[in-house]
């Protein structure tokens, strides 16, 4: 150490001046001052488009002239059968497509997991949510539909005879908007669960090989039970977007046939875009939120109560 | 000048106090060092000198002025982290600059300022590299370039050393102490490692759950404990402490027959430091419980009564478990406590 | 590269069979697109589908000549980059308040702000549609800017957040005790500290604002105001039907830029789209 011995004097030059006391008041409020922004931007896109939108649901809206009908609008709405339609229509769509992705990515996550060959080519993997939605929907539009590959690829392994119109059944036009989405999405799922997977103690897993439990042993009883609040988590987030398609029933199908395609979000589109009656879709806008933020309060503050610390 | 005082500081968290009651002088100049277990307060203290932390009740004065309502950065303290917190993304100049930026200090002086005190820590090369291109002892003694730059009023460091290995914390102990001496300036160290509180402290503040247990200089906590405590937390390995009956100028327990002073009477603890206990003489009769030859010294443990007494007896002595054998306490180095702990002064 | 490694227990044969399927499943349908994009019109739609079409630069020449390919580029750079813009100014403070500092109604907030991003665009489309018809600003590159902005808000808050909560508050402890004020804390430390988690929320906000179409169809009215989502849904050749090379060749177009970004937050995919909730 050298002796360079500035002690107090050749150093700063210091009077000791009065302390400065600050604001206490100031303090206080300093976290709400930096979230100020943020939220007044949030609140209007959340709080006056909501206001906006039950003032509008009280009225029959006809281009420029609007003619007040109370609850008019609901009641219309709770008896119209395409309504309970689009309700029905999103829940079951989702549901099956949901469930498939989960199925699918958590296969796939845990051929996939801890190794590092795979880790390699994990971008071939997540190319499919790498596309815009709207392309997506194009590809399999094109697929099924207007380019017939889908039903040329199944004449060929015999599984059918003719060209398939998928937009003539039901079930087959449903199909067709599951397979988009599950080829798109699954992707979001598969990376979250390998993360997930791969961010567990590896201990464990080697405590558990030394026992001697074969691999999938090991994932059936360890890793998996302890993977479930990342799997409600994942999950959750997805079945909240799914809750909202929109982009593929507007390009694949829009609606048909006869409506058993279409989501609510298809449907508030259809009664204000298509059909102009904005009040009618405000109202449906209404019913949608209220259910949104039922789900939000229900299901998602636990999800993400569980999902992290 | 820069003495410190505590008054009567408390710091509760709802229901749980962690500093109570708490009055100190610290003396202008002094290296005081905080001393105690986990969770007794000492970090707690040392940060509400800081202004980290802000005391539930009581007085903080530094220097002349009372701090309670003054926030840590307007305060004239450098503090040296246990982690160094060294900012990652800057250079090890810019890190030492920092604190001359934060308070106004005229740029044409930084250079010159920075430079010493990277000189006075032997980090003069390092000055370009970022903390995460430095080892453990480099990083630390950037911080310590950091805290030293102001010319503070005080200087706080929070276990600085306990994440260096045992070799690099020795050579450390000693630039920090010949630093403080250079610099002149009030220090307040806190530790759980009684080694660095014995070699650094001008005085040491022994601290237990949130209470003072004693202040004093190392000398003096050593010979002098107030309880058993203070006894049994200083020294390696620590000071025995037997439970026993005292009786006319005698004291007994399981095993051990010692001399005790005459107006002992009723419950007390006797306390003995393993250097001052010898094979042989007829103060304890036990067995052999433990050999441990270091090589300057031997650690000998005797179970006497179902307790175990540590001795250090010579570097040669030997033996095998579970013979029999006697201890002799040295009667001038004789500790005595009551049934509560504390110490009973008075002739031994 | 590295080598495959085998599991007990487990058939490798089976599990490389699996992965491999699921990678064709991903690739093929993405190479037959592209091959869509370079072959002549006549053979997108044909009778029999076309597996070796000849290869032709075709929708290449549409898009430089009949549609103004450069001007829907150019509204979907201008609208993402200034919406990731405002999203950052916006969010970086909340995100510091709400990571560290402790206040009452932080949770709630914290959650409101959460549950923005579970709003689905239909519900606040009409009025929305309405606002922006008012203020004028319907069929404009800002009115998208803003939008999107507001959709991305809470996402990008709630990963910068996660990121912040990270840093060790010894560096705020120094820093604070050297002098510094709080802005001056955000500004030297916390932003520097928590970078990657800045940039993995700017990409990931700039991907969902490049996808968005729901809002961008209602807005965009006239091909003024595409970007290029939604200028795909309108590749419509009046009688010649949807002409679907010229839509792959642009779905490429956007692919790309997006393939680059990813690879750059690879690692912190996985935090950045749970907002934290699963660390890879």
């Amino acid at each position: 150490m050298t002796t360079v011995a500035p002690g107090r004097s050749g150093g700063v030059a210091k009077a000791t001046p009065k302390l400065r006391r600050r604001s206490p008041r100031l303090r206080k409020a300093f976290p709400y001052l930096l979230l100020t922004p943020a939220m007044l931007y949030l609140l209007a896109i959340t709080l006056y488009p909501g206001l906006f939108a039950i003032y509008q649901s009280l009225f029959v809206v006809k281009f420029l002239s609007w003619t007040w009908t109370g609850t008019g609008n609901y009641s219309a709405i709770l008896q119209d059968r395409e309504f309970w339609a689009a309700l029905g229509n999103t829940a079951i769509i989702g549901a099956i497509s949901l469930s498939l992705q989960t199925a699918i990515a958590l296969t796939i996550a845990y051929f996939a997991y801890r190794d590092p060959f795979i880790r390699g080519w994990r971008i071939v993997y997540l190319m499919p949510m790498l596309f815009m939605p709207s392309a997506v929907a194009f590809i399999w539009k094109l697929a099924f539909n207007d380019g017939r590959v889908i039903s040329d690829i199944l004449m060929t392994l015999g599984v059918v005879e003719r060209n398939v119109d998928w937009l003539g059944n039901i079930w087959l036009a449903r199909m067709t908007l599951i397979v988009a989405d599950v080829w798109q999405w699954t992707p979001f799922l598969f990376i979250i669960f390998v993360a997930g997977l791969q961010s567990q103690d590896q201990e464990i897993e080697e405590a558990a090989r030394l026992d001697g439990a074969s691999w999938p042993a090991i994932f059936w009883n360890i890793s998996l039970p302890m993977m479930r609040p990342i799997i409600v988590v994942a999950v959750t987030l997805r079945g909240i977007d799914i809750t909202t398609m929109f982009t593929n029933v507007y390009v694949m199908t829009q609606g048909t046939p006869g409506g058993a395609t279409e989501t609510m979000s298809y449907f508030i589109y259809r009664q204000g875009f298509r059909m102009f009656n904005f009040g009618y879709a405000s109202a449906a806008s209404v019913l949608m939120l209220i259910l949104t933020v039922v789900i939000a309060q229900t299901v998602v503050k636990r999800a993400f109560h569980s999902g992290k610390s | 000048m820069a003495s410190i005082q505590l008054q009567n500081i408390e710091k509760r968290y709802g229901g749980f106090v962690g500093v109570q009651g708490m009055s100190l002088d610290i003396h202008d100049e002094e290296f005081l060092v905080l001393l105690g277990p986990s969770g007794c307060g000492k970090t707690t203290t040392m940060r509400m000198i800081a202004g980290l932390e802000v005391p539930t009740g009581g007085t903080i004065i530094i220097g002349d002025e009372v701090v309670n309502d003054v926030d840590a950065r307007d305060r004239d303290v450098a503090m040296v982290f246990q982690g160094y917190a060294l900012y990652p993304n800057m250079s090890v100049y810019e890190n030492i600059r920092f604190p001359l930026r934060m308070r106004g200090v005229p740029a044409a002086d930084h250079d010159r300022l920075i430079r010493q005190a990277a000189d006075m820590v032997e980090l003069g090369a390092f000055l370009d590299r970022k903390p995460g291109a430095l080892s453990g002892g480099q990083r630390q003694r950037a911080a310590l370039a950091r805290a030293v730059v102001r010319q503070p009023q005080v200087f706080l460091m929070d276990e600085p050393l306990s994440n260096l290995d045992a070799k690099l914390r020795q050579s450390m102990r000693v630039q920090i102490k010949h630093l403080q001496r250079q610099l002149r300036v009030t220090t307040v160290y806190v530790t759980h490692d009684q080694i660095e509180a014995m070699t650094l402290a001008d005085r040491i503040v022994i601290m237990n759950k949130g209470a003072i247990q004693q202040v004093g200089t190392p000398d003096q906590i050593y010979t002098d404990p107030a309880n058993t405590f203070v006894a049994g937390f200083i020294g390696s390995p620590p000071m025995n402490l037997i439970d026993g009956d005292a009786q006319g100028g005698r004291f007994t327990a399981p095993g051990v027959d010692a001399p005790c002073p005459a107006g002992l009477q009723g419950k007390v603890t006797l306390g003995i430091r393993p250097e001052d206990a010898r094979v042989g003489g007829d103060h304890v009769q036990g067995m052999v419980y433990g050999v441990e030859p270091t090589g300057d010294v031997t650690y000998l443990t005797v179970l006497a009564g179902g307790k175990q007494i540590e001795v250090k007896a010579a570097r040669d002595f030997r033996s095998d478990i579970d013979v029999a054998i006697t201890i002799a306490f040295d009667p001038a180095r004789l500790y005595f406590f009551d049934a509560q702990g504390e110490r009973i002064r008075g002739d031994a | 590269m590295a080598k495959p490694i085998r599991r007990r227990g487990e058939s490798m044969i089976l599990r490389y069979l699996v992965l491999g399927t699921w990678a064709l499943v991903c690739l093929l349908p993405i190479l037959w697109f592209l091959s869509i994009g370079f072959r002549p019109r006549t053979e997108v739609i044909t009778p029999q589908p076309i597996y070796w079409p000849t290869f032709s630069l075709d929708a290449w020449r549409l898009l430089m000549s009949d549609w103004p390919i450069a001007l829907y580029l150019r509204n979907s750079v201008i609208a993402v980059a200034g919406s990731v813009v405002i999203d950052l100014v916006l969010a970086i403070p909340a995100a510091y308040a709400l990571s560290r500092y402790d206040f009452k109604g932080r949770e709630d907030i914290g959650f409101y702000i959460l549950s923005t991003r579970m709003m689905a665009p239909a519900i606040v489309a009409v009025p929305i549609f309405f606002l922006f018809k008012t203020l004028g600003l319907l069929d404009s590159v800002w009115a998208l800017m803003l939008i999107y902005a507001a959709i991305n808000l809470s996402l990008v808050t709630w990963i910068i957040r996660s990121y912040m909560l990270d840093i060790p508050k010894e560096l705020e402890d120094a820093a604070r005790t050297d002098g510094a004020g709080d802005l001056r804390i955000l500004w030297e430390i916390i932003i520097p500290a928590c970078l990657p988690g800045i940039i993995t929320a700017a990409v990931i906000a700039a991907i969902f604002a490049i996808n968005e179409f729901l809002f961008t169809l209602l807005i965009a009215s006239t091909s003024r105001a595409y970007t290029m989502s939604v200028a795909l849904a309108n590749f419509t050749g009046g009688s010649d039907g949807i002409i679907y090379n010229a839509i792959a060749l642009v779905s490429f177009i956007a692919f790309v830029p997006i393939l680059i970004l990813v690879i750059l937050i690879q690692k912190h995919l996985s935090r950045g789209l749970t907002m934290g909730a699963v660390k890879g």
